[in-house]
């Protein structure tokens, strides 16, 4: 094994009704953030999710530094699981905790046993500090009284309390106005570079995928359709990629594939498809 | 999802309950916590529905004697009707409306909005904070409700039957005792311990496999609820013929 390649997915096949992951092959090295895009529904939250566990793939595997997630032990996995955190699209905040709370499930839970409650109160401080949050305005709220934006940015927090060496990030800015995307963008390429954390970025956000990632990805059909850098990615030849990368390739490509009928969205449709290159 | 997958997951989730007490890795405070929410909570609807059946049975039982029958003997006809069936049964579908429900919503609610994946990807069994409080709480809980729905229950009888029926508290008392064996309290209380450990099972069940956003949580909140009377009712019937022989 590369002893720079931090994650490893190697022919991750998962079907629930039908195929959503049918083979994807990726090396995310260390340090590295590699973006994905791709429409609503390809199974981008799915293949987050096969890197932790929270779903298990019918068939591959999936490593991190070398140590399969599938063929490890309940323990190796939970060991696995406190260098890996998982920013949920909706935030995933717990209803009934606090954010002091919320944050501080970010530790781990040996820790908290042991740390010192006023160092434990600045470490929460000091991560909703670095997603910019007044920790003297949010710790005592609850998730309900924050706005989508905050809360957004509470689960980032949460994210990084804990030092991990591998951020997910599952559609960040999805849902956030420009200027909070804006934020949560800057604040994911401060992340990666102060703490050298290896990230995975499932997006729709092109334009700041191309500005934050190293390496930019397009989930399509069940597998990786492109993988290179963002030059790369603005150079492609790919009728889909352009679609991505260029707002009038997008509306020629989207049509010409509604016309093959190639499209075969199951939440949003092909509309779905122009409007993300119309935003990009 | 077929009945049997349905059946094996609960099974595993009741061993996992019963392997994360053995470890210790279920919180008394979040015990108590819902130890609290479905005694207390669930209490005045209890009362409310064990007040109605011991009037009913009082009523109905009466309404139905005969001169040939002495009146005495409906002290036992309303202390083995409330104890025996409607006190457990009638608490039990109070705690799968009021309990059941609001678990399976609740849970659903979290793992539609990826609360559920949250705990696991942070380290945290979902098994220990979420499910083991909740049946165990209920297993403690629920006896002790019905314990009071069956003593309220036979106290309304009586008062009902002397405001209605003329008959004294000495003959209701007196009636009630000569059917009465002390194994039927412990038949009572031992399937109040059934129901306390199968409605909050069922209802955590059907809210970790929830998917499908809000319509998911209706869905799931329905077919739970459902699930829980049919097995309330089976474990109801499957009691006469174990114990009762
Ligand atoms: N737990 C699940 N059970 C059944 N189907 C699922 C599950 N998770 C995802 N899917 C299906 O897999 C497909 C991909 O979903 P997802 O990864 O969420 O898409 P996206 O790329 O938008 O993140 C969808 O069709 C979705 O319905
Ligand atoms: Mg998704």
């Amino acid at each position: 094994m590369d002893p720079e390649v931090t994650i490893e997915y190697e022919n991750v096949h998962k079907r629930f009704d039908t195929p959503v992951l049918s083979g994807v092959n990726l090396s995310v090295m260390r340090g590295e953030t590699v973006s994905i895009l791709g429409t609503s529904g390809t199974g981008k939250s799915v293949l987050l999710k096969t890197t932790i566990g929270l779903i298990t793939p019918d068939r591959g595997d999936v490593r991190i530094d070398g140590e399969s997630v599938y063929h490890s032990t309940r323990l190796g996995l939970r060991d696995l699981r406190r260098t890996v955190r998982y920013v949920f699209q909706y935030a995933a905040l717990f209803d009934s905790l606090n954010i002091y709370e919320n944050v501080a499930m970010g530790l781990d839970p040996a820790e908290i046993k042991t740390l010192d409650p006023q160092v434990m109160l600045d470490r929460i401080a000091a991560s909703l500090v670095n997603v910019n949050l007044e920790p003297a305005k949010v710790l005592s709220k609850l998730p309900a009284e924050l706005s989508g934006g905050m809360r957004k940015r509470v689960g980032l927090a949460r994210a990084i309390v804990g030092e991990p060496r591998i951020i997910l990030y599952d559609e960040p800015v999805t849902g956030l106005d420009p200027v909070n995307s804006a934020t949560v963008n800057r604040l994911i390429m401060s992340i990666a570079e102060r703490t050298k954390v290896t990230s995975i970025v499932v997006t729709h956000d092109v334009e700041g995928a191309l500005e934050m990632s190293h390496r930019v990805a397009l989930l399509d059909n069940g597998t990786l359709r492109f993988i290179g850098t963002p030059d790369e990615f603005r150079r492609s030849e790919d009728p889909l990629v352009m679609a991505f990368a260029d707002r009038r390739a997008a509306a020629e490509a989207a049509l010409k594939l509604i016309e093959h009928d190639a499209y075969d969205d199951n939440d949003a449709g092909p509309a779905h498809a122009i409007s993300i290159g119309v935003r990009a | 999802m077929g009945f049997a997958r349905h059946v094996g997951q609960i099974s595993v989730l009741t061993v996992r309950i019963v392997m994360a007490v053995g470890q210790g890795g279920v919180s008394l405070k979040s015990v108590f916590a819902q130890a609290y929410e479905q005694g207390i909570g669930s209490l005045p609807l209890v009362l409310v529905t064990a007040v109605l059946s011991g009037i009913v049975t009082s009523q109905q039982g009466g309404y139905q004697f005969s001169s040939s029958i002495p009146l005495y003997v409906l002290g036992s006809v309303v202390a083995s009707s409330v104890v025996l069936e409607l006190g457990p049964v009638m608490t039990a579908f109070v705690l799968i409306g009021r309990v059941g429900a609001r678990i399976t919503a609740e849970i659903g609610t979290m793992a539609v909005s990826e609360q559920v994946d949250a705990l696991i990807s942070l380290g945290r069994d979902p098994v220990p904070y979420l499910a083991a409080p909740r049946v165990i709480a209920g297993m403690i809980v629920t006896p002790i409700l019905v314990g009071v729905a069956n003593a309220v229950g036979v106290l309304t009888g009586l008062v009902s039957a002397r405001a209605t029926m003329g008959l004294g508290p000495e003959g209701f008392l007196y009636g009630a005792r000569l059917y009465w064996h002390s194994w039927d309290l412990f038949y009572s209380l031992a399937k109040a311990f059934v129901f306390g450990f199968t409605i909050p099972v069922i209802s955590v069940h059907m809210g970790l496999i929830t998917h499908g956003g809000a319509e998911g949580v209706g869905r799931n909140t329905t077919t739970s609820v459902v699930f829980m009377i049919i097995t309330v009712l089976v474990v109801d019937a499957t009691f006469p013929p174990l114990f009762l022989n």
